[in-house]
C-alpha cells in the first residue's frame, strides 16, 4: 500500500513538472515572440546594431573600458 | 574581517575564504558533488569554507560575487534580438534559470546560506584582474582572456599596489576563449572542459604556416597589429545555439563536426595545430602591445585562456616582459579568490600583506579520521612508522614500475593535482604512458603526462625561462625538455619534445619534495610522473573514501594515504571497473 502511494505521489510529481514545464515554454514562446520580435523589427526599423558580427576597416578593435577601481556603492549594483 | 568570494551559474563554481586579507580556504563545488564542472550554487564549499575556519556565516563581513548578472543579462537578451527568430530554442532553454537563480542571487544567499550581510558584485574581469592582488609584484601589467564575462572577453590594464585599472577591451561576441571552444566542439570533444586535449593534440599537427587550415582560420578572424581581433560571426552559432561551430565553418574546414571517440585523423590534427598557432598569434600580438603601452617588466595574466599552458612557456621569450603570474586556477573557477581579493583591497583600500605561494587551500583530513575511515570499512592497509620510510618505500615501488595513489594534506585548489592529490609513477618506463592512459586514466592515447621536477634540478632537465616563473609551481607553463632526456624520460616527453612540468619548491610541499629527491637518488632522474587522481570524466578526489574508490576502480596498485599504505591486491573485494564510466 505504502509503496502504491509513494509511486502515485512520485507519478503526480513528475506530471507536475511536465506541466510546469509546458505551461512555460508556452509563456516564454509567447515572450519571445512579442518581446524580443517586436524589439527585432524596431531595431531593423532604426538601424540599431546589438553585436559587432563582422570585421571592419579599423586600425584597431580595442575598444575603451575604462574600468578603475569601483566604490562601494558601485558595488552593490547588479548592472 | 572575513570576506568570502562566490563564483557560480556559468562554469566551475567555487567559493573563497579570505581573512585579513590571506587566502585561508578555497575550493571548487564539484570536488565535493563530484559533478565535474559543477556550476550550482557553492553550498559545499561554502561550509567547508566556514568549517576550515570554524566560523559561522555572522562572521562574514562582505561576499563578493563574481560578475554582474543584469549586465550579463543585458547581454544575453541582445544575443536573442539580433538573432531573432533562431535564438528561439536557446531563449525557452536558458530563460528560466535567468529568472530563478541568476538574477536572484541575493535572495539564494539569504535562503541558503542564512547570509543577511553585503553582497558586492565585482564586475567578471575585474575579478580575473584581481590575481593580481595576490602576486608578488606591486606592479604589473593586467591581460584577462576568456570566453566572455558580462560583455567583455577580452581586457588589458596595469594593477599597481591596491589598485587595479582595466583600459581597454574586446567585446562579445568575438572571443579568443570561444574560438577555442567552437573548435574544441568541432574536433568532438566538450566544450568548457576539453580545450587543454586540443592544445594537447596540436603538435601532432602540422605546426607551420604551410598549414593549409591555419590559411582557413584566418578567413574566421580578423587580427589587427595591436592583437586586437573581430571574429566573422558567419562561421560561429554560440551567438544563439548551444551547437558552436556553424555549416560555413564545416564547409571552410572540409568536413563535419567529429564524433565523439571517433578517429583523430590527420586532418583534425592540422586544425588543433592552426587553432594554437592563431591563438598565439594573437596573445603574442596582444603581449607586445601592452608591454609597449605600459613599459612594464612585469604581466598577470588571467581567464580561462591563461591555462593555455603551452603558449605560457613562450610568453616570457616573445614579449619584452621578464616576470609572469597567474594563480593556480585563472579560469572562472578562480574568481572566487578575485572577487574576495578585490573587495579586500580595490574597494576597502586595505594593504597588500599575502603572495599565493602554493595551492593547498582545499580540504584536508587528520590522521585519527583517515584511519577511522579504513578501520570503518575493514580496509587492509599498513603503517609507516615516520616519513623517512614512506618516502624510501614509496620511492622505491615507484622505481619498479607501480603506480601509486598519493593523497596527503589539504587538496588543491584549481584544476591541477600538484601533489596532494596526484598519481605518480615511472618516467623512465616507456610504456608507463600507455599504462596510465589505458589502465588508470581511461583516456586518449595522444594525450601527454607531466613531469615533477624540484625546483633546484628544473634547469638541468628544462629549457626554462630564468628564473623559473612561479606559475610553473601550478603547472601552467610548457617548456622543452632538453633533448638529451627525451630518450631518458620518454612518459613525459610530448611529440614535440615538450613538457607541462610542475616545479616544487621545499617549503611548499616538502614530503613531496623528498620523495622525488629519493626517487632520483635511486633511478640518476629525480622526475616524476604526476597526474591527476581521477578518472577521466571524474573530479579530482577530495575525501579519502574518494581515493579509496578511485584506486580500486583502475589499475593503482598502492595508495599511500598520509602515514597508511594500501595495497589494492590486498583489497580485491572492493573491486570494480571504472571504465566504463569513464566520459568526457
Amino acid at each position: 500500500m505504502n509503496k502504491f502511494f509513494s509511486e502515485f505521489k512520485d507519478g503526480m510529481k513528475n506530471f507536475g513538472t511536465t506541466i510546469s514545464i509546458i505551461v512555460n515554454s508556452i509563456l516564454l514562446f509567447l515572450v519571445y515572440l512579442i518581446g524580443v520580435g517586436l524589439t527585432f523589427l524596431l531595431s531593423k526599423i532604426f538601424r540599431k546594431k546589438f553585436l559587432d558580427t563582422k570585421p571592419e576597416n579599423v586600425k584597431s578593435y580595442w575598444k575603451e573600458l575604462n574600468l578603475k577601481n569601483q566604490k562601494k556603492e558601485e558595488c552593490y549594483r547588479q548592472f | 574581517m572575513y570576506i568570502l568570494g562566490i563564483s557560480c551559474y556559468y562554469h566551475d563554481a567555487s567559493a573563497a575564504l579570505l581573512k585579513d586579507g590571506k587566502i585561508v580556504a578555497a575550493a571548487q563545488e564539484e570536488r565535493f558533488t563530484r559533478k565535474k564542472h559543477d556550476i550550482d550554487f557553492p553550498i559545499n564549499s561554502i561550509k567547508y569554507c566556514l568549517e576550515s575556519q570554524k566560523i559561522s556565516i555572522k562572521d562574514i563581513d562582505y561576499i563578493g560575487f563574481y560578475e554582474k548578472p543584469f549586465l550579463k543579462f543585458e547581454r544575453v537578451l541582445f544575443q536573442h534580438i539580433s538573432s531573432f527568430p533562431r535564438s528561439l530554442k536557446t531563449f525557452i532553454s536558458s530563460t528560466p534559470s535567468w529568472v530563478n537563480e541568476r538574477l536572484r542571487i541575493i535572495k539564494i544567499l539569504r535562503k541558503e546560506i542564512k547570509y543577511k550581510g553585503d553582497v558586492l558584485f565585482i564586475p567578471h574581469h575585474l575579478a580575473h584582474a584581481a590575481s593580481f592582488f595576490i602576486s608578488p609584484f606591486k606592479e604589473a601589467a593586467i591581460l584577462t582572456v576568456d570566453g566572455v564575462g558580462e560583455w567583455t572577453t577580452t581586457a588589458y590594464g596595469k594593477g599597481k599596489q591596491n589598485k587595479i585599472e582595466l583600459a581597454k577591451e574586446i567585446e562579445f561576441p568575438s572571443s579568443l576563449g570561444l574560438l577555442y571552444s567552437t573548435i574544441t566542439a568541432y574536433l568532438g570533444f566538450t566544450v568548457n572542459n576539453s580545450e587543454y586535449k586540443v592544445m594537447g593534440l596540436s603538435p601532432y599537427g602540422n605546426m607551420s604556416k604551410t598549414n593549409p587550415y591555419y590559411l582557413k582560420l584566418k578567413k574566421v578572424i580578423d587580427i589587427k597589429d595591436d592583437g586586437s581581433f573581430r571574429m566573422e560571426m558567419s562561421y560561429f552559432k554560440y551567438h544563439y545555439s548551444d551547437r558552436m561551430p556553424s555549416r560555413k565553418l564545416c564547409r571552410l574546414l572540409e568536413g563535419e563536426v567529429r564524433k565523439p571517440e571517433s578517429e583523430i585523423t590527420q586532418r583534425r590534427k592540422d586544425i588543433a595545430a592552426a587553432l594554437q598557432m592563431i591563438t598565439e598569434e594573437i596573445l603574442t600580438k596582444i603581449l607586445i602591445y601592452i608591454h609597449k603601452i605600459t613599459k612594464l617588466k612585469n604581466v598577470v595574466i588571467s581567464g580561462g585562456v591563461a591555462l593555455n599552458s603551452v603558449y605560457n612557456g613562450k610568453i616570457l621569450k616573445n614579449t619584452g616582459f621578464k616576470n609572469i603570474w597567474a594563480q593556480p586556477d585563472p579560469g572562472d573557477g578562480g574568481t572566487s579568490i578575485g572577487a574576495a581579493s578585490y573587495i579586500y583591497h580595490a574597494v576597502l583600500g586595505k594593504k597588500r600583506n599575502f603572495i599565493l605561494k602554493d595551492a593547498y587551500l582545499g580540504p584536508g583530513f587528520s590522521t585519527e579520521e583517515i584511519k577511522k575511515f579504513l578501520d570503518s570499512n575493514s580496509i587492509k592497509y599498513s603503517q609507516f612508522k615516520d616519513d623517512n620510510e614512506l618516502v624510501k618505500i614509496c620511492a622505491n615501488l615507484i622505481f619498479n614500475n607501480s603506480v601509486i595513489g598519493w593523497f596527503h594534506g589539504r587538496m588543491e585548489w584549481g584544476p591541477r593535482a600538484l601533489g596532494n592529490r596526484s598519481i605518480l609513477s615511472n618516467p623512465c618506463n616507456p610504456e608507463m604512458k600507455e599504462i596510465l592512459n589505458l589502465k588508470v586514466k581511461h583516456r586518449e592515447k595522444f594525450r601527454p603526462f607531466a613531469p615533477v621536477v624540484c625546483d633546484d634540478d628544473a634547469l638541468k632537465y628544462f629549457d626554462c625561462d630564468k628564473p623559473i616563473p612561479l606559475p610553473a609551481d601550478f603547472m601552467l607553463m610548457v617548456y622543452p625538455i632538453k633533448k638529451k632526456f627525451h630518450k631518458i624520460i620518454p612518459s613525459v616527453t610530448h611529440v614535440d619534445g615538450s613538457g607541462r612540468l610542475q616545479t616544487i619548491r621545499k617549503f611548499q610541499n616538502s614530503l613531496y619534495y623528498s620523495l622525488i629527491k629519493e626517487y632520483g637518488r635511486l633511478s640518476g632522474v629525480p622526475i616524476l610522473i604526476n597526474t591527476s587522481f581521477n578518472i577521466r570524466g571524474e573530479p579530482i578526489v577530495c575525501s579519502p573514501y574518494d581515493a579509496y574508490k578511485c584506486m580500486m576502480g583502475t589499475g593503482i596498485d598502492y595508495l599511500i594515504i598520509d602515514k597508511f599504505l594500501i595495497k589494492r591486491s590486498d583489497n580485491l573485494g572492493d573491486e570494480w571497473d571504472s571504465e566504463k564510466y569513464a566520459k568526457d
